[in-house]
């Protein structure tokens, strides 16, 4: 099909439906419009909570924002409806000849996300190894005019930060959720391979692939939404410990990190005595607990779990319809791509964020 | 898809359970008490958390990265892994420039890489 481009004279809609027998589109205006719409979404958002301050009214060029991105949504999917899924565009142009299009799509946008990403993990080092934090206080150990300059006094009130992984690594209860959520993601990771073997698989009857797919995307939207679940439990639940006597488990609560106090803008302090093994001496702190970034980089990477979700609702039901054969399986691949790449980020953010 | 065997057995399964048993070190590592061993390195309990995470986090980045996102043993591996390269150069000035600097680096750095210098 790709190679019929130089002969082509059909001139494509630019709102669409789009006939595909004539190549993919090129001139369609959907992308520069919902850049616009996210432009002006995000500038409302800004100026919408300035400072921690709320003002109302930028709440309409949110709503102009969404309004213009649902306008190119809804031109994008009108022009692209008429997609069956089995033509496939290859790529023209060095260096990507040959490549579908839409593969090499898939992996420039990857990039540009492993950017944002990039930006979030900076400044969190930047945090991290700018900014002491009370433990490496405490670590340095007693006043010393001699000795030790630099040292924490007893009786004198040192105010220092905590960041949101020293609690959550504080117990294997705290690490859980994120635990089983790195379990969740990795098993998604696999189950979502094992669908596209099967949609791919030349040799299966159309039942034994309908099954095998729907049940599999179906396994990566369950474990997709446990992902989310767990999340809201770590951040804003909690959850209850049972009391089992018979391995040592006594009955106790799991407080939510916003209830311990970790909020996006932690402005408050929590009070604290280090003791000093050693000498008996105390350290008392005023620690301000410190999360946004905890929570801005968690949260963009569940906001792309969300994204998945929403998507992998769609492939479910195609594929419970029976709709994937060999010939548009490479569907189920793109979205793979930026399946794993999710993985691929929660496998920086889990240990980092999470358990140092 | 792939068309190649690691130890002569699926490769999806043996990344999968690659990656599992990664993850528990991970895990354990966080929850096991490493004070004496960080000791004897003249090292705190934390850093060699550190380490362990981060050496473990990068066979993990490949795995996913090379079997799970087919840049190991396709056609087209070679150009799209030098695709996902690309942001490599933003990355190295991110967290270099950015990331490993400090907070008085503006003041705190030798004269000859301050502004003020050379008529700057």
């Amino acid at each position: 099909m790709s190679g019929d481009y130089d002969h082509d004279h059909h001139a494509p809609k630019p709102w669409g439906p789009h006939d595909w027998g004539h190549g993919a589109p090129h001139n369609s205006f959907s992308p520069l419009f919902m850049s616009m719409g996210i432009a002006i979404f995000l500038f409302g958002m800004a100026q919408a909570w300035s400072y921690g301050t709320y003002n109302p009214g930028n709440i309409p060029m949110i709503l102009v924002g969404l309004l213009v991105v649902g306008f190119s949504l809804f031109i994008w999917w009108r022009q692209d409806i008429s997609f069956d899924g089995h033509y496939e565009p290859l790529a023209t142009g060095v260096p990507f000849r040959g490549i579908q299009i839409r593969k090499v799509g898939v992996w420039v946008f990857l990039m540009s996300e492993m950017m944002v990403f990039t930006s979030l993990f900076s400044t969190y080092m930047r945090y991290r190894l700018g900014i002491e934090n009370c433990g490496t206080v405490f670590d340095r150990g007693m006043f010393d005019p001699v000795t030790n300059p630099t040292g924490w006094q007893e009786g004198v009130t040192v105010t220092c930060f905590e960041p949101a992984s020293h609690l959550i690594a504080s117990s294997w209860w705290h690490i859980a959720p994120g635990a089983i959520n790195t379990f969740a993601l990795i098993i998604s990771s696999f189950t979502i391979v094992q669908a596209l073997r099967y949609a791919k698989m030349p040799d299966l009857d159309d039942e034994a692939r309908r099954k095998k797919v729907y049940r599999y995307l179906g396994t990566t939207w369950f474990l997709a939404v446990l992902f989310l679940t767990l999340k809201m439990v770590e951040w804003f639940i909690g959850f209850y410990v049972p009391e089992i006597s018979a391995i040592g488990l006594h009955e106790h609560d799991i407080i939510s990190l916003v209830d311990e106090g970790y909020t996006i803008n932690a402005d408050h302090y929590q009070h604290h005595s280090y003791v000093d093994e050693a000498t008996g001496a105390h350290m008392v702190a005023d620690i301000q607990v410190s999360a946004s970034l905890f929570y801005v980089t968690t949260g963009t990477h569940g906001a792309h779990v969300a994204g998945g979700i929403i998507g992998l609702s769609y492939m479910t039901y195609k594929a419970w319809l029976g709709g994937y054969t060999p010939k548009n399986a490479v569907s189920i691949e793109y979205f793979g791509l930026y399946w794993h790449f999710v993985d691929l980020i929660w496998v920086l953010v889990f240990p980092f964020f999470y358990l140092y | 898809m792939a068309h190649y065997k690691i130890f002569g057995q699926d490769p999806y399964w043996m990344n999968f359970f690659g990656l599992m048993i990664l993850t528990l070190i991970e895990v354990a590592a966080v929850g096991l008490d490493l004070t004496e061993f960080a000791q004897s390195y003249d090292t705190t309990e934390k850093v060699v958390t550190l380490w362990i995470l981060t050496i473990i986090a990068i066979p993990k980045f490949i795995m996913i990265a090379a079997i799970f996102m087919h840049l190991y043993g396709d056609e087209d591996s070679g150009i799209l892994t030098l695709t996902a390269l690309f942001p490599a150069f933003f990355i190295i000035i991110m967290v270099l420039f950015v990331g490993l600097t400090h907070p008085d680096a503006a003041s705190g750095l030798p004269d000859w890489c301050r502004p003020g210098n050379y008529g700057l």
